[in-house]
C-alpha cells in the first residue's frame, strides 16, 4: 500500500494504516525537532505530539502539499510549542541582537569537550553547534528548515506563520551569525 | 545595462536556488563568471554553508520508532470509545455493496418514524420517535459526507490512475445513496440538508461517469469547480454541523 492510500485509510479511522507512516517519519521528524529544540527529550515529546495531532487532523490534509510537507509543518509547531512550554527561549522577530552572552555556548562546549574538539574539524563543529544553540529560536528554526531539511522559503514562512520576507531575514541573520562564529579559525 | 549590486543575502538565496526569480539567478550566474571578487565571496559562502553540516547530529535510539508508535496507539485507542458507534457506522457505510442498502434502510426508518409519530399521536412519543430517526439519519449522512469529501479530494488532487479507478466505483456507489439520503432528509423535514445533498448529486454523477483515464484538463475543471462553489468547504461544514448536533443531543 502506498503512502497516499495509507493516509486515506487512516483518515477514515484505520489506526493500523497509520503505523507504517509513523515508522517512516518518526526518525526524520526527530532529526528536525532536535535541531529546533536542542534537547532529545523535548524532541521526542514533539514528535509524539506532532504525530498524534497529524492523526487527529488527517481530515484537514487536503493533498495540496505533500504529506511530508504537511507533517513537517505540524512537527515544527510541535517543537516550538515544546520550547514555549519549557520557557527556555523566546521567539524573537526583532533584528539581530548581537549580544555577547555566551552562557549557552560555553555551557555546551563544557558538556562536550571530546578529544576531537581540539582538532580543526571538531572546532568548527563545536562552534557551529554552539552558535546554533545561541541564536534565536526563530532564526534556528528557519535556517534548519532551509539548510538541513531543504524546505522552500514559502513552506517555511507558512509553517512559521510569517511572510516570506521575514523568513528570509531570519535565515540571513542565522547565516551572518554562523559566519561570525567561524571567523578566525579558518 | 546596469545591474543591482549582488548582496551577500542574495548569494545565500542563490546557494539554495530559492526566493530569487529566474532572471536574477541568470544575472548572478553571469556576474559570477565575470567578477573574480564576487566569485571569491560566493566560494567563501559555499564553504561556510558546507562546514555547517559538520555540526553533530543527535540520533534517537534504535527503539525510538516503536516507542513512539506504542505511545501513539495507546493515545488513539484512549480517544476511540467516545466515537465508537459513529466510527462503526462510518466503517459499515464505507462498504460499497452496503451503501445503497444502508441509505434505503435510513429512508425506510424516516418514513416509519413519521408514520409511527402520526399513529401514536402523543406529543412526547412523536418527539422521541422523530429525534431517534433524525439522529440515525444525521449519523449516516455524516459518514456519507466523509466518504464524499475523501472522493472529492482524491479526484481533484491525485494523479494516480489506480486511485482514479477506485474513485469511479466509489462515486457510482455514492450517487445512489446520496439520492436516498436526500429523500430521507426531505421526509424528515430537513430541507436544508436535502437541498445540499441534491446539490452534490451532479458532481457525483459526473465523477461516476468520468472516463477512468480522464485527461488532466478534466481534473483542472473539477478543481476550478470546487474552488468556485466552495463545495469541499460546504461538505465539511455540513458534516461538522451534523456532528455538532449529535454531540449536543448526547
Amino acid at each position: 500500500m502506498d503512502e497516499e492510500r495509507r493516509v486515506a485509510a487512516a483518515r477514515h479511522g484505520d489506526r493500523d494504516a497509520f503505523r507504517p507512516l509513523v515508522e517512516a517519519y518518526a526518525r526524520p521528524l526527530f532529526a528536525l525537532c532536535v535541531r529546533i529544540t536542542r534537547d532529545a527529550a523535548l524532541a521526542e515529546d514533539a514528535v509524539q505530539e506532532a504525530l498524534f495531532n497529524a492523526y487527529r487532523h488527517l481530515r484537514d490534509f487536503d493533498g495540496r502539499s505533500s504529506f511530508k510537507t504537511w507533517l513537517y509543518r505540524i512537527a515544527v509547531n510541535a517543537a516550538l510549542e515544546q520550547m514555549r512550554k519549557q520557557d527556555r527561549h523566546r521567539v524573537e522577530v526583532a533584528d539581530d541582537t548581537d549580544d555577547e552572552d555566551n552562557t549557552l555556548a560555553e555551557q555546551h562546549a563544557a558538556e562536550s569537550p571530546g578529544p576531537e574538539a581540539h582538532a580543526h574539524g571538531g572546532e568548527i563543529a563545536s562552534r557551529v553547534d554552539a552558535e546554533l544553540a545561541r541564536m534565536t529560536l526563530l532564526e534556528r528554526t528557519a535556517f534548519t528548515l532551509r539548510h538541513a531539511e531543504g524546505c522552500s522559503i514559502e513552506d517555511i514562512a507558512t509553517a512559521l506563520s510569517m511572510n516570506s520576507s521575514a523568513c528570509k531575514q531570519a535565515i540571513f541573520r542565522a547565516v551572518r551569525k554562523l559566519r561570525h562564529a567561524l571567523q578566525g579559525i579558518r | 545595462m546596469n545591474m543591482h549590486p549582488i548582496s551577500d543575502n542574495e548569494l545565500v538565496l542563490y546557494f539554495y536556488r530559492d526566493g530569487l526569480d529566474a532572471r536574477r539567478i541568470a544575472e548572478i550566474d553571469d556576474a559570477l563568471f565575470a567578477a573574480p571578487e564576487l566569485r571569491r565571496r560566493y566560494t567563501a559562502l559555499q564553504r561556510l554553508l558546507h562546514e555547517i553540516d559538520a555540526a553533530p547530529v543527535v540520533e534517537p535510539d534504535a527503539e525510538f520508532s516503536q516507542r513512539v508508535w506504542r505511545r501513539l496507539a495507546a493515545r488513539i485507542d484512549a480517544q476511540a470509545p467516545r466515537r465508537a458507534w459513529r466510527s462503526r457506522i462510518a466503517a459499515l457505510v464505507r462498504v460499497p455493496s452496503l451503501r445503497a442498502a444502508f441509505a434505503a434502510a435510513v429512508l425506510a426508518l424516516a418514513v416509519l418514524g413519521g408514520y409511527e409519530a402520526g399513529r401514536l399521536g402523543a406529543p412526547d412519543a412523536d418527539e422521541r420517535t422523530r429525534t431517534a430517526a433524525s439522529r440515525i439519519l444525521d449519523a449516516y449522512v455524516a459518514a456519507h459526507l466523509r466518504s464524499t469529501e475523501g472522493l472529492l479530494l482524491t479526484a481533484a488532487n491525485s494523479d494516480s490512475a489506480e486511485l482514479r479507478a477506485a474513485d469511479h466505483d466509489l462515486a457510482s456507489a455514492l450517487v445512489e445513496s446520496n439520492r436516498l439520503y436526500a429523500a430521507a432528509a426531505a421526509r424528515d423535514g430537513n430541507t436544508r440538508l436535502a437541498d445540499f445533498l441534491r446539490q452534490l448529486e451532479p458532481v457525483l454523477i459526473e465523477l461516476a461517469n468520468r472516463p477512468r483515464d480522464a485527461p488532466v484538463q478534466s481534473i483542472e475543471d473539477l478543481r476550478g469547480y470546487l474552488r468556485e462553489t466552495d463545495l469541499l468547504f460546504k461538505v465539511r461544514a455540513t458534516e461538522a454541523r451534523l456532528g455538532a448536533a449529535e454531540t449536543h443531543r448526547t
